[in-house]
Formats: C-alpha cells, structure tokens, sequence
C-alpha cells in the first residue's frame, strides 16, 4: 500500500500541553501538543519500562512519561532522565515519532518517511469525532449520498437543508471512528445529531 | 504446560483472617480455578487436582499448586513484639504479577506516582544502591537505598531522607525496610504478596509489620490503599503486559539495578509465568 495520510484525530480534541491515546494502522499512538502548539504523533510505549506516553505530561516543547519522569524532546530522543540528572542520555534512547500534520482542523499521521501534505478539505470545518461498532458498507448503505472508501463524502439533509459532509474513516479493532466534517455555515448541532442518527441507523443494520 | 520450577513455588492466596472467619475464597491460582476455606479448624485450599501444601504466615494463606521446593521463606521481623501487624487488604490489578513486584522494587518513580506523599520534584536523583543474590537463600536483596520523602508514612511529619532495604524472596513476593519516621533506630517493614491469577492478572495483597502505636488502623489501610491504586494506574498502562526478560525489548539505567537483578533472577531460575521470553 503506498504511503498515506490517515486522519486521527481533531485539532479542537487536543489542547495545548495535553497528550492523549490514538492510533494508527494498528499502532497504538500517543498524540501531544507543546505549549507552544505544535502536534505530534508518536509511539505509544516509553523505551525504559514500557508506560504508555499517552498518559504522560507535557511541559513546554517536551513530552515527560508519568512513570519515571523521563523527557523526551521534539524528535522523539530523551533529552532528560530525573534519576540521573546529571547524566546526558544517550542518543540511542528514542520515541518512534510518525509524521503528524495539522491542517483543516485534522491532525493526520503517516509513516515516518512521508512526503507531501494531507488532501486540503476547502469549504469544511471540523464539527465531531465519533466511534460507531459497524463497518463503512453499513454507513454507505443507510446513507446512500455518501460515498468514497477512507473519505465518505456527499450531500445530506441536515435541518431540512443540503448540506456537504466529509467523512474521514479510521478504522479500529471495534469497529470505525469518523473524523466528522460539515460545511462552513452549516447548523453544527443539527449536523452533530444528524451524525448520532447515521450512527444509530448503520450500527442497526450491521446487526440485522 | 507450567514449568516446575513454577509450580513448585509459593503464592498468597487469601488473607487469613477472612477465611478463619469462616468467609469462603473461590478464586484463581496460575489461570486454574482454586477454593480456599476453613474445614474442621484447618485451612484447606483445593485446585483441580486435589488439595495442595498450605501454609499461613504473615497474615496470609500461602499455597503451592506443585510439590514445595523449599519452605515458605520467613519474615523474623513479623515476630518482634511492638510490631502492628497490619493486613492491608486486596488491590486487583490487570497486569503481570511480575510486573507488579517489580514495581515494588522501584524509587524512581516516587515524585511522579506517589507525588508529594513518597517522592517530589526536584528531589528526583537516585543514588548508587548495592543489589546482591544471597547465595545462601537465594534471594535478591538490594541495600543502601536512600530517597527523599515528603512524607514517607502515615506517621511521618514532614520530609526526610529515607533509608531502604528490598528484599525479593519468592518470585512473587517482595518485602521492604525502610526508615521507621516514629523510632529513627527501626525499620518499618512492608510487603507485596502478589497472588497470580494469570499471566496478566494479579490480586495484589499488601501487608504491614509497622512501630506505630498511634495511627487508626483504617488510615493505615487507607494510606497504602492509596499508594497502590497510584501504582495500579501505571501497571495496567504498561506494554507488553507480560514482563520482559530478555534485554533489548527495555532499557534500563543504574537506577533500575534491583529490577535488573530481580529479572535475571527469575529468568535463571525459569520463573517465566507472567515472562516474555523473546523481544517482540
């Protein structure tokens, strides 16, 4: 499969100097933003004894394991270990660190080695993530307007109105999350239960 | 298939006084199903195969699902008099029972788990530890470990720099020493009783030989009840589950020589239940 940029995520979701669990491919990802605003998508174990960074602390462009303190700087290296403060780690010491982009409001993730940018989603704007227990050919086929494989987009009623949806498709061990959205100008909470209904109809008719 | 070596071993698996009350455990010893209740006076535990070799000791009932390599090892400390004996309770916990002790054995995770209660930033440094295997009982003891603390007890007031021992006598028990704030001449001694229920499920049973005449008996409890769920939050978070033996998978630094030791131990002696033998 050639290199692609996978949606995880939205940027309203993470805060500054938060980080929070994602994934990937299969990976688990921990997803963080520096004081300073930058995202970035990393692997989610700590090298010394395996704690899941997505617990961890962020302090200025540094993310720190909640384990044992250990810091770790913008490319992934430790830069700082508490129990040996003098020490300078070695440079073999080192987070897996994915390409991670910010741009419509999304944040995607791609190998490492990726070049290029993510598709430009023009016109849209963010409105929700949500997790649903089905498959995409559930969705499709209780929202026949939608249509694509990783991006389902299409004209859909919300309100009493068309309006244009974008869709970005993640899939996870339970099921799918939707990366949701809408059209600029678009009634976001008319959108938003318009997405739970697609939800509720497509976990319905993946069980029957 | 369990090894042996495995089987042949010790594992807490109930609290005595409960069972001596007549209360009836129906749980789990290495992934089988086992009953531990009171018949005629006596503690019985029964597993698919029959009854096994039980012991008490140390508020606890121990069993041993093969047959005993050795005695169940002692605490001489749970014999002074003007010790509290104090039984702590059950934390379950969704991680290997290796892990759990291994967890045990760690300092430098004091200011960042236990923040302000047994460790605060900036005092973060671990100094130079001696860690040994005594020939003799084939433990692994690690000694000279000093830390400071904000507040090292419940009877502690205020910060003070911490001595400590650890010892590791059973593959899944440890016991530590450390700086009793109440009589600067003792050590207070704490232990972990990890029962496994499986590979990556542990009943962990904390317990207590403490100089502390003072403190409720419940703010006791509620004290190291406190200090392992803070523990549990990290030992469900940890990836693999399963406990690495082979080097290469983590990377450890002087201050994790304990749980190096602790390790190597368990891998030469083929204590692999809750192990994972071969970096993923």
């Amino acid at each position: 499969m050639t290199p692609h940029w996978t949606a995880t995520g939205l940027s309203q979701d993470l805060p500054k100097a938060v980080a929070m669990a994602g994934h990937w491919q299969g990976q688990d990802l921990a997803i963080w933003r520096s004081a300073s605003g930058r995202v970035q998508a990393w692997n989610d174990r700590c090298p010394h004894r395996g704690m899941r960074l997505s617990h961890g602390f962020v302090r200025g462009e540094t993310l720190a394991c909640i384990y044992h303190g250990w810091v770790y700087g913008a490319d992934g290296g430790c830069k700082h270990i508490p129990a040996h403060p003098a020490l300078t780690p070695p440079a073999t010491i080192r987070v897996a660190a994915f390409a991670c982009a910010e741009q419509d409001g999304v944040i995607w993730v791609a190998p490492a080695d990726m070049v290029g940018a993510p598709v430009a989603l023009s016109g849209l704007q963010p409105l929700r993530s949500i997790s649903l227990t089905c498959d995409v050919a559930a969705v499709l086929a209780v929202e026949p307007a939608l249509s694509g494989g990783d991006m389902l987009r299409g004209l859909v009623e919300i309100g009493g109105q068309a309006c244009e949806v974008c869709l970005l498709v993640q899939h996870n061990a339970a099921g799918l999350t939707l990366h949701a959205l809408c059209a600029v100008g678009a009634d976001r909470i008319a959108a938003s239960r318009w997405l739970e209904d697609l939800r509720r109809r497509a976990e319905r008719k993946e069980a029957a | 298939m369990i090894a042996p070596e495995v089987l042949n071993e010790w594992y807490p698996v109930a609290m005595a006084a409960q069972i001596r009350a007549g209360q009836r455990r129906v749980t789990q010893l290495l992934g089988q199903p086992i009953t531990v209740a009171l018949q005629d006076g006596a503690i019985v535990v029964t597993g698919q195969g029959g009854t096994m070799p039980v012991t008490e000791a140390f508020g606890h009932v121990w069993a041993c699902p093969g047959t005993p390599a050795h005695p169940l090892f002692p605490i001489p400390e749970a014999l002074e008099t003007g010790r509290r004996l104090v039984d702590v309770g059950v934390v379950r916990v969704k991680c290997s029972p290796l892990r759990a002790v291994e967890n045990f054995l760690d300092i430098a995770h004091f200011p960042f788990v236990h923040t302000d209660v047994l460790g605060a930033e900036p005092h973060t440094e671990v100094n130079r530890y001696e860690v040994s295997i005594r020939e003799d009982s084939d433990e692994v003891w690690a000694t000279k470990v000093t830390f400071y603390q904000p507040q090292a007890a419940k009877s502690a007031e205020g910060g003070i720099v911490t001595q400590y021992m650890y010892r590791v006598p059973a593959p899944t028990a440890a016991v530590l020493y450390k700086t009793c704030p109440a009589r600067p001449d003792a050590l207070d001694v704490i232990g972990i009783f990890v029962q496994p229920l499986t590979e990556e499920l542990c009943d962990v049973w904390p317990w207590m030989a403490l100089y502390d005449d003072t403190t409720p008996q419940a703010d006791l409890i509620a004290f190291q009840q406190m200090i392992f769920l803070q523990d549990r939050s990290i030992l469900e978070n940890q990836i693999p589950c399963l406990l690495p033996l082979d080097p290469g998978m983590e990377i450890p630094t002087q201050a994790d020589l304990t749980s190096i030791a602790y390790r190597r131990w368990l891998k030469k002696r083929g204590l692999t239940y809750g192990a994972q033998m071969v970096a993923a």
